[in-house]
């Protein structure tokens, strides 16, 4: 990504534009207490490979992207579904969803 | 050399998506939070448009910002929380080791994408693709090479839904025996 093609937009923005995402979305789940702020980071994570994804799908001109995001959006909403449920049992019992009751889970 | 309107497009809406990224980062009370990676999924919305992947994003506006979102903002009002005393983690060495972390990952991500801008140049792009005719490509991905996955896909759906269920309704929460 040369300096004198910064306006010219090309794959490498794309791609750079996916790398900040993904490391706000890293930060997130580092640094928060929330399960539920948590999870919404890991959400902005896949978002971040979506767009890598149909970032090489446009500029390759190859739509096997595209059918992987199907696969990633599929597994997000499964996992944002588990942990919701996992969120909801944790909240009824403590009453916060802070992530260091998650410490000592009973099956 | 000219500012296109598509490259126009990518610096609005990716700095609208970073911009909301980092309150979804920032913002104590977690509505605001869901609110704000809201904004992020329709900004990448209209990313992936400016791409021509334009069932993607179609998809992206009703799964992501509509299902998902609808999803976390009900669990949030559910438990009706208030703003965050304690919204970050403690330790200033432990924050500081993590900043560094993410610094040194992200400075490695773009090093190499910034090493391999020439041979990731790319093919010469159509300046337009027919919705269309992209659509129907796509579908006979997924119902040909990808047909497997995509029943697999189907299947783990129905295990999430029954798991969801079963796991909402355990007697005596998920810490039973204390």
């Amino acid at each position: 990504m040369p300096m004198n093609s910064l306006i010219d937009v090309g794959l490498s923005h794309y791609l750079a534009l996916s790398a900040a995402l993904f490391a706000i979305g890293m930060l997130g789940v580092l640094m928060r207490r929330n399960v539920i702020v948590m999870m919404m980071s890991i959400e902005l994570m896949l978002n971040a490979v979506n767009l890598t994804f149909i970032a090489f799908s446009r500029f390759r001109d190859n739509m096997d992207g595209q059918a992987m995001v199907f696969f990633v959006m599929t597994i997000a909403a499964a996992e944002a579904a588990v942990g919701l449920a996992l969120a909801v049992t944790i909240f009824k019992r403590f009453r916060e969803v802070n992530i260091r009751y998650f410490e000592h889970l009973k099956g | 050399m000219t500012l296109t309107a598509q490259d126009l497009l990518f610096y609005i809406l990716g700095g609208l998506s970073l911009a909301s990224a980092l309150g979804v980062l920032l913002m104590t009370n977690p509505i605001y939070s869901a609110l704000c990676l809201a904004l992020t999924m329709v900004s990448l919305a209209g990313l992936y448009a400016s791409m021509q992947a334009w069932f993607v994003a179609g998809v992206q506006l009703i799964v992501y910002a509509g299902a998902v979102m609808v999803l976390f903002v009900m669990v949030l009002m559910l438990f009706d929380l208030k703003s965050e005393i304690k919204a970050f983690s403690r330790g200033a060495v432990a924050g500081f080791m993590k900043l560094v972390a993410v610094g040194l990952m992200t400075g490695a991500f773009l090093a190499a994408i910034y090493n391999s801008a020439d041979t990731l140049l790319g093919t010469s792009l159509a300046a337009h693709v027919d919705g269309t005719v992209s659509t129907k490509a796509l579908a006979q991905l997924l119902f040909g090479k990808y047909v497997f996955a995509f029943e697999a896909m189907g299947v783990l759906l129905l295990i999430i839904a029954i798991g969801a269920v079963a796991l909402s309704r355990i007697e005596g929460g998920t810490h039973a025996d204390e």
